[in-house]
């Protein structure tokens, strides 16, 4: 009885991989949701600098459950997350001067009452809302914020990736207080992505001053998930009440907060916030379904099945749009020979490797769409460019194309390459063509991609091995040993903030994979796209208005979309579903459905 | 005097034991190729010189040796160290024990309880219907595999809805009563402890059988039924006591199991137990908390088995005799 349960359990499994046709059709009826989110103004009333929310008045009271998947908050400290668990749950405590308008993506002010950049672009003026406090009643002043930058990031206590990112020619940027609601930021050259190191949390300076004296292992340990709620001082919408490990993280309303809804009454709506610290994403969906969770995002083959739930549910589905990683094939273009006189690629293939007709070919043989309707059941879109689809520098320019054949196979004659009889495909030296293809193994869906990728250029009559390798031997190939033909890759990248590619880009980069030089071989055999976007990289990190620097990322884009260093191939799409009962949603592709967590409420 | 020195004696051989038991831990954890900087050398944002303080944070720019000497050392002076992220073993471990300590002794008792009477019944109403309908549904429990089985009751607990979808309290626990929290944490066990009930009281049930039926045939037993002993004395004064003693070597495996037993019914419950934890550690390779970890499984294991032997020589004055 149980063999025969398991047997049905597979075959469900495998009924399940077949795409349905009809699930073509809800792609296209499925655009993502345009809802116009009023942005909050400013407004002061008896001397104190409210934020006021624009959105319908609600009802107070009430609570949300989401979830996190795996083991939950490492640290409740914003400056010494590694994880993305505890930099979320470190941002609902601590607000940052500025944030981000989460539908054009443009910096506005929180924390901040409001900010100017100068015509050189070196200083940032910010001015800080008066009256606002503390959840202890202290309040909220310069002193703070130079203390945030001054003693806890510049001297690198924590977690050090925001310093690591301004170091400009190796000199910091400076800050200083011009009175006790006015703050200045001086960088050392004009440096455009600092203004988004503006939305990095200010912590209390007489809460946090102990810790910060103490150096940094204390500081490493303050704020930990050991500590009793009672103790934190923070500045966010909600405050933390209750964190029971692998269970739950529990916040609850700050009374404390500083924005206000039209009728002047204090936010947020909510009484409290759940995050259930769940393991794995099955035993997540389970809980949305026994209503335990509110709100839930799905996976690929999940959202056919609540889509035909939706209608006689009470949850509604938002598409929130293709999300901010990217995935890719990619070609080792390195012609340098190891400490041991030995080349990193065998010399017959990096001739192949090297030629943009080749990888041209690849690009054209590749079937993105098929790809996205049979590996992510149709929720996904191809992918064509360097940057992601909801970046706000993305090139639409660069036109997406379907798969070409003929297109792939003129490419490949025009370098010399020939097919035999039986289809297989030679070089003009007559050496056939056959490579490794490398992904991590257990991620199923770059597995999935490599099989496709596979066959697709066995049409061309290439001869691709298709090797999923576990995941610290991949990276190991990619970043030391340089041993790789192909891979199959993704990287995670900000829609905000191009720069942040910079290691993968620069030609000295630590990540930039598809030529990697060791760090003593310097920029050695740059090729002139890669001086081009070298130059257009640090042009774009220098400018500092939006249209100057959309200038260059367009170029560094399409010199990608030309060159093919990566041959992008798609973004999955986010589906979030959130019961109805909740209101005040405004869903974004940049900041996700509950960025306006203090505006929602509970409905009738 | 005599039991005093036969466990000291027993203590000393398990250090040896447990050196070993580290070392080859220890080496198999570092050897495996996973490397836990892979994430952050993949990530844009991280620069080499952070990568280059995590290594030397975590000790992994020293030799294999070295780094296994460092934690002995500190391990024998009672410090677990601190986990790949910086927090204290010692709490991680401690907001752990008592859920699962809960969960299996919860667990140990019932089966005992349950499965011994069970057991004799059995064995006394030897091919009786009752018997066979009992080896049935044991023999279910035994073949189900309690990854399986709890799976399909996490299923069951969606469709009807009358149980929660594992945990361990509600949401709203922190603001119950002492009475309202004592019957939460009671729902939310009812699953995960029936799986580990069923599951262990079929082994325990069949055992107690088999131990009862063999000492049934023996020849005491028909000679105390000769000499017109009534049925139950014979039974439960000498048959019992007899049958019983194979049970507490048992037992002393059941306590090495306290800690550990029930990881798998604990992942799929999402049960905040020990489980979870050491699931997670052994993927990321955290190396201290890992360690922690199957060193208290080899301490348990030791201690359960010197609990039971020490037990086996106060119940059974045949083996006092001999030692």
């Amino acid at each position: 009885m149980v063999i025969l349960l398991v047997a049905l359990l597979f075959k469900g499994c495998l009924v399940k991989d077949v795409p349905e046709p009809k699930q073509l059709t809800n792609t296209h009826s499925n655009q993502v949701e345009q809802i116009k989110y009023p942005t909050p103004k400013n407004i002061t009333i008896d001397g104190i600098d409210y934020l006021q929310s624009q959105a319908p008045i609600g009802k107070f009271g009430g609570e949300l459950i989401a979830s996190t998947i795996g083991e939950g908050p490492k640290t409740f400290n914003p400056f010494n997350c590694k994880d993305n668990i505890s930099a979320l749950m470190a941002g609902i405590l601590y607000d940052g001067l500025l944030s981000t308008d989460p539908i054009t993506g443009q910096p506005i002010p929180k924390l901040a009452k409001s900010f100017s950049i100068s015509e050189d672009g070196k200083t940032y003026t910010i001015k800080l809302r008066k009256g606002i406090k503390w959840s202890d009643g202290k309040p909220i002043t310069a002193d703070d914020v130079v203390f945030t930058w001054n003693d806890i990031i510049f001297a690198g206590l924590g977690d050090t990736s925001t310093r690591d990112s301004i170091i400009i020619d190796d000199k910091l940027p400076t800050v200083e207080k011009i009175d006790n609601y006015t703050v200045v930021f001086k960088t050392p050259k004009p440096f455009a992505p600092f203004i988004r190191m503006l939305s990095t949390s200010i912590a209390p300076k007489h809460f946090f001053m102990p810790a910060v004296k103490k150096g940094n292992t204390s500081f490493d340990s303050f704020l930990s998930t050991n500590t009793p709620p009672k103790d934190f001082v923070t500045s966010g919408a909600f405050k933390l009440k209750e964190y029971v490990p692998a269970q739950r993280v529990v916040f609850e309303r700050n009374p404390n907060y500083y924005e206000i809804n039209k009728n002047k009454q204090k936010l947020p709506y909510l009484d409290k916030v759940v995050y259930l610290i769940v393991g794995d994403l099955n035993n997540e969906v389970l809980k949305f379904e026994a209503k335990e969770l509110d709100v839930i995002s799905l996976q690929g083959s999940k959202v056919a099945r609540y889509k035909t739930l939706e209608p006689h549910s009470d949850f509604k589905l938002y598409n929130l749009g293709p999300n901010t990683g990217t995935m890719f094939l990619s070609l080792n273009l390195n012609n340098r020979k190891n400490d041991k006189g030995k080349f990193y690629v065998n010399p017959d293939k990096q001739m192949w490797f090297q030629d943009v007709n080749f990888r041209k070919a690849i690009d054209y043989a590749i079937d993105r769409k098929n790809m996205v309707l049979n590996i992510a059941n149709g929720i996904g879109a191809p992918l064509y460019t360097a940057e992601s689809l909801n970046s706000i520098f993305l090139n639409t320019n660069l036109k997406p194309y379907d798969k070409d054949l003929n297109k792939a196979k003129e490419l490949l004659k025009k370098s010399g390459f020939y097919q035999d009889k039986k289809g297989r495909l030679f070089d003009k030296h007559g050496h056939r063509v056959e490579f490794d293809l490398y992904t991590n193994a257990g991620n199923s869906e770059r597995e999935a991609i490599g099989v496709m990728v596979k066959q697709d250029l066995e049409d061309l009559g290439m001869k691709v091995n298709f090797k999923p390798i576990e995941f610290n031997s991949l990276v190991n190939k990619l970043v030391s040993t340089f041993d790789w033909d192909m891979v199959i890759m993704g990287l995670t990248g900000s829609p905000l903030e191009p720069n942040g590619g910079k290691n993968v880009w620069l030609s000295d980069g630590r990540l930039h994979m598809f030529n990697q030089r060791t760090p003593n071989e310097g920029k050695i055999g740059i090729l002139p796209w890669e001086k081009e976007i070298d130059y257009l990289y640090t042009q774009g990190a220098l400018a500092t208005k939006f249209e100057d620097r959309k200038k260059y990322y367009d170029k560094y884009q399409e010199i990608v979309y030309n060159e093919k260093p990566f041959i992008y191939i798609y973004s999955p799409v986010i589906i979030v579903a959130i019961r109805n009962k909740f209101k005040n949603i405004y869903p974004s592709s940049l900041s996700g459905i509950t960025h306006n967590i203090e505006e929602i409420y509970i409905g009738d | 005097m005599e039991t005093l020195k036969y466990i000291i004696k027993r203590i000393l051989q398990t250090i040896p034991l447990l050196i070993m038991v580290s070392l080859i831990s220890f080496f198999i954890i570092r050897l495996s190729p996973v490397d836990p900087l892979a994430e952050l050398k993949l990530n844009p944002s991280i620069s080499p010189i952070t990568v280059e303080k995590e290594r030397q944070r975590l000790g992994l720019d020293k030799p294999i040796i070295v780094q296994y000497g460092k934690w002995a050392y500190s391990f024998i002076r009672g410090d677990l160290g601190v986990t790949s992220t910086g927090e204290k073993v010692s709490q991680k471990l401690k907001e752990r024990i008592p859920n699962t300590l809960l969960l299996t002794s919860l667990v140990i008792l019932l089966t005992w309880l349950v499965g011994v009477p069970l057991g004799i019944i059995a064995a006394v109403h030897w091919k009786t219907t009752f018997d066979r309908v009992l080896t049935v549904f044991t023999s279910i429990g035994m073949a189900i595999p309690s990854f399986f089985f709890a799976v399909l009751l996490l299923l069951f607990a969606v469709k009807t809805g009358w149980f929660p979808i594992g945990g361990l309290t509600s949401p709203n626990f922190a603001d119950m009563n002492f009475i309202e929290k004592f019957f939460d944490i009671a729902y939310h066990l009812i699953l995960p402890v029936f799986v580990l009930f069923t599951i262990s009281l079929a082994g325990l049930q069949r055992q107690m059988r088999a131990n009862m039926l063999d000492v049934l045939d023996s020849d005491y037993v028909k000679f105390a039924r000769a000499k017109g002993l009534p049925e139950f004395v014979v039974i439960y004064k000498h048959a019992l006591r007899n049958a019983i003693n194979p049970m507490i070597t048992l037992l002393g495996f059941e306590f090495a199991g306290l800690l550990s037993g029930a990881a798998l019914t604990e992942y799929v419950f999402q049960y905040p137990g020990l489980g979870r934890l050491i699931l997670e550690a052994v993927m990321k390779s955290d190396i201290n908390l890992v360690m922690a970890s199957l060193m208290m499984g080899a301490i348990m294991l030791v201690l359960g088995n010197l609990i039971a032997d020490i037990l086996l020589i106060i119940t059974d004055p045949r083996i006092r005799v001999k030692s």
